[in-house]
């Protein structure tokens, strides 16, 4: 429907025949250009999006392939159509906001507000506000439990998990962590809370039910000494026995074995490593380097780096987007 | 009507038992009546280096650990005692506990009678304004940690940028007091430690009388040499203000003015530095200027989040929060918003941490620079290492 409108000037033809020619599979947001870089399965750059400042987190609903955006100096959420591009809604007035996480109903999505000490839950069928709950100072990462019932907001000035109900919004309990809890990922068949602790240089596991600590692991590239291993996002993929930690200013990624939680290997990619993605096919690991403004791109079958790609300034997150 | 009160103190005393096994006691010690009033301000009024009381980034520091006090059940309170330096100074400090965190906001000439008045008491203090090597070295004491990077650790800092952008042959200009004298010395230490060589050092004056204009014309004091970057060793930021963009040849000026080496810096904009400068600016209620916490403050606020973030139940005792054993844990940490988590050195109880490089508006680099390796600590390139260390501490 865009391309129609558009014809009319060569540009747009050349942006129409790039859409239908390479259809975009990965996006990623950038804190400093202020803008999405739609790119195909390989890292070739789609279309560059100027959207809003200092885009952050994501979450997608692929269902109805709708991509949420956090624009972090805007105090806004970015709600897009995948297959038009086009901003759909704008949820306003929401602080400071940093990471998205969809409940599974697919009518709320929540939202760590990052100077503001708080998160915020958004109904989307309406746009309001539904709860607003409060946390340590700087809150980032978020993750939603759907087998507990539970979500959990982690709040890296007070190294803090936040577990709040997810009917009542009441806080239930708060997790203790190393320093500078970053981003959560769960594993919801093992009853597993993956908390990355990035002064900590390590990844903390808890159990969903008691939220006990069970393990940690402490990572060793060649290299680098522990306090320059930075830990941010984690990445436990449904259907495969590996996790992959991005270790931030020691410029590699780890693999990790989920059963025995022991190290398979390091990969060595750009500066700064944080965001991290898997192909929707599962054969490629997208890595954000927030520092040399690329993307490397990994073959999980050999853990070796096949690509690195620009990004746009300073790159944050970065999602596939399933068709 | 009075017993009726008593009463209800006793009771919310219990209820206040309960909810807190602990309360955290931060003593800032200051003296007003010892403070040169003129500091940090030129002849013309001018200021020229900031000093504040530490008080606010003590608050700060509070207030953003509540989140974490509150998970352990622990109170807080932050007071603030007067030293009296024309009064008994051991009469005066003879009540303090190791349970209250004692932070030395107090001029030179105050430290060594200050930390002798609190010896052999199991107490801890934290030096977050004096830079002097000695302290930590011929001088240190067991009961005295240093939160405010040591002389050293800035120099050796601006060392390593220097070898690193290949600025090499460095001209020293320095100021006459007894103090920039010490400082030059430990510069020279610094710059020799990373194979930087000094080509000269030159004393500047503040007289204009026509005798003394080669000491006191940046172009006369900088000419009739070879150099890759002026070195500014002026304690007071006074004339130092000048030298940029008037030396003969054109180089860049580093040290006091100029790029200068920081623990801490407004326009730091990576490591969560940007949330930390938004909360202080809040705090101080002051939005228009860039505006951050000194060095002195950034201290200060490192002296209580070290204890936010290393406080575990083992620490608490019947008679309250054992800073000591906080103070000397293994495990001990600190989120620095730097970068890298900061922790004590045991051999002369400074914190370790990286130094930033900066110009006035801008962190032009995080040192330790690339390259820079040591064996044992990511940052321990920067500093007395412990086999040079004369603290006998270790």
């Amino acid at each position: 429907m865009r391309c129609d409108l558009m014809r009319s000037t060569l540009l747009a033809t050349l942006v129409c025949w790039s859409i239908t020619a390479a259809q975009a599979e990965v996006v990623v947001s950038h804190e400093r250009s202020g803008d999405l870089i739609w790119m195909d399965r390989n890292g070739q750059m789609v279309e560059r999006q100027k959207i809003c400042n200092r885009p952050r987190g994501m979450a997608i609903k692929t269902a109805s392939q709708r991509l949420f955006v956090a624009c972090s100096d805007d105090n806004m959420v970015l709600e897009i159509q995948v297959s038009t591009r086009q901003i759909v809604r704008r949820f306003l007035d929401i602080p400071g906001p940093m990471s998205l996480a969809l409940f599974a109903d697919g009518e709320r999505l929540l939202v760590s507000n990052e100077g503001f000490a708080s998160a915020t839950v958004i109904d989307l069928t309406n746009g309001d506000a539904l709860a607003r709950v409060s946390t340590g100072f700087e809150p980032d990462g978020v993750a939603i439990s759907e087998s507990t019932g539970h979500f959990f907001v982690a709040s890296e000035t007070n190294g803090l998990v936040h577990v709040f109900d997810m009917k009542s919004y009441a806080e239930v309990a708060l997790i203790p962590t190393n320093l500078r809890p970053r981003r959560l990922a769960l594993d919801e068949s093992r009853g597993e809370l993956w908390v990355s602790s990035e002064m900590g240089s390590r990844v903390e596991i808890f159990a969903l039910q008691s939220f006990e600590k069970i393990d940690e692991i402490i990572f060793a590239p060649r290299g680098f000494r522990s306090e320059q291993l930075t830990p941010v996002d984690i990445l436990l993929p449904t259907d495969h026995p590996h996790a992959y930690v991005a270790l931030g200013s020691a410029d590699n990624i780890v693999v990790i074995d989920r059963v025995t939680r022991k190290i398979l290997d390091y990969v060595r990619v750009g500066r700064r490593a944080w965001g991290l993605a898997r192909s929707v096919d599962g054969q490629l690991l997208y890595v954000l380097n927030g520092l040399s403004d690329d993307m490397t791109i990994i073959d999980l079958e050999t853990n070796r780096p096949i690509r690195t790609v620009r990004t746009g300034l300073v790159p944050h997150a970065v999602l596939v987007t399933p068709q | 009507m009075k017993q009726n009160s008593l009463i209800l103190i006793c009771a919310l005393w219990m209820l206040s038992s309960v909810l807190h096994a602990a309360n955290f006691e931060v003593v800032v010690i200051q003296s007003p009546a010892a403070e040169d009033q003129s500091e940090g301000l030129s002849f013309a009024g001018i200021p020229t280096h900031p000093r504040r009381p530490v008080t606010k980034a003590a608050e700060l520091a509070l207030l953003e650990s509540q989140p974490t006090f509150k998970a352990q059940g622990i109170s807080t309170t932050l007071s603030i005692f007067n030293i009296d330096p024309t009064r008994d100074i051991n009469a005066q400090l003879a009540d303090f506990s190791p349970q209250q965190l004692l932070v030395l906001d107090i001029p030179r000439a105050l430290m060594t009678p200050t930390v002798k008045a609190l010896a052999k008491r199991n107490l801890v203090a934290v030096n977050v304004r004096h830079t002097e090597l000695a302290l930590r070295d011929t001088d240190c004491q067991p009961h005295v940690f240093h939160t405010i990077p040591s002389d050293r650790m800035y120099f050796d800092a601006l060392g390593q940028f220097l070898i690193y952008r290949g600025w090499r042959k460095v001209l020293i200009v320095r100021g006459p007091q007894a103090i920039d004298e010490q400082r030059t010395g430990a510069l020279i230490a610094s710059l020799e430690k990373f194979g930087a060589s000094v080509v000269d050092v030159r004393e500047f004056t503040l007289s204009h009388h026509p005798d003394d204009r080669d000491q006191n014309k940046p172009e006369f004091l900088t000419g009739g040499a070879s150099y890759d970057v002026v070195a500014v060793i002026d304690t007071d930021r006074d004339y130092g203000r000048y030298i940029q963009y008037s030396t003969r040849q054109p180089r860049p000026v580093v040290g006091d003015v100029g790029l200068t080496p920081r623990a801490w810096h407004p326009a730091l904009e990576r490591y969560g530095a940007p949330q930390l400068n938004q909360r202080y600016r809040d705090l101080v209620n002051v939005q228009s200027e860039m505006l951050g916490m000194t060095d002195a403050e950034f201290a200060t606020w490192a002296a209580i989040k070290f204890v936010t973030n290393t406080l575990h139940s083992r620490h608490i005792t019947a008679d309250g929060i054992e800073l000591g054993a906080i103070y000397r844990d293994p495990e001990g940490r600190i989120d620095l918003y730097k970068g890298t988590r900061g922790s004590f050195r045991t051999w002369n109880q400074q914190l370790r941490q990286p130094i930033l490089i900066a110009a006035e508006s801008a962190v032009i680099a995080v040192a330790p620079m690339p390259k820079f390796l040591h064996p044992k600590h990511f940052v321990d390139t920067l500093g007395l290492d412990q086999p040079e260390s004369k603290c006998a501490l270790k």
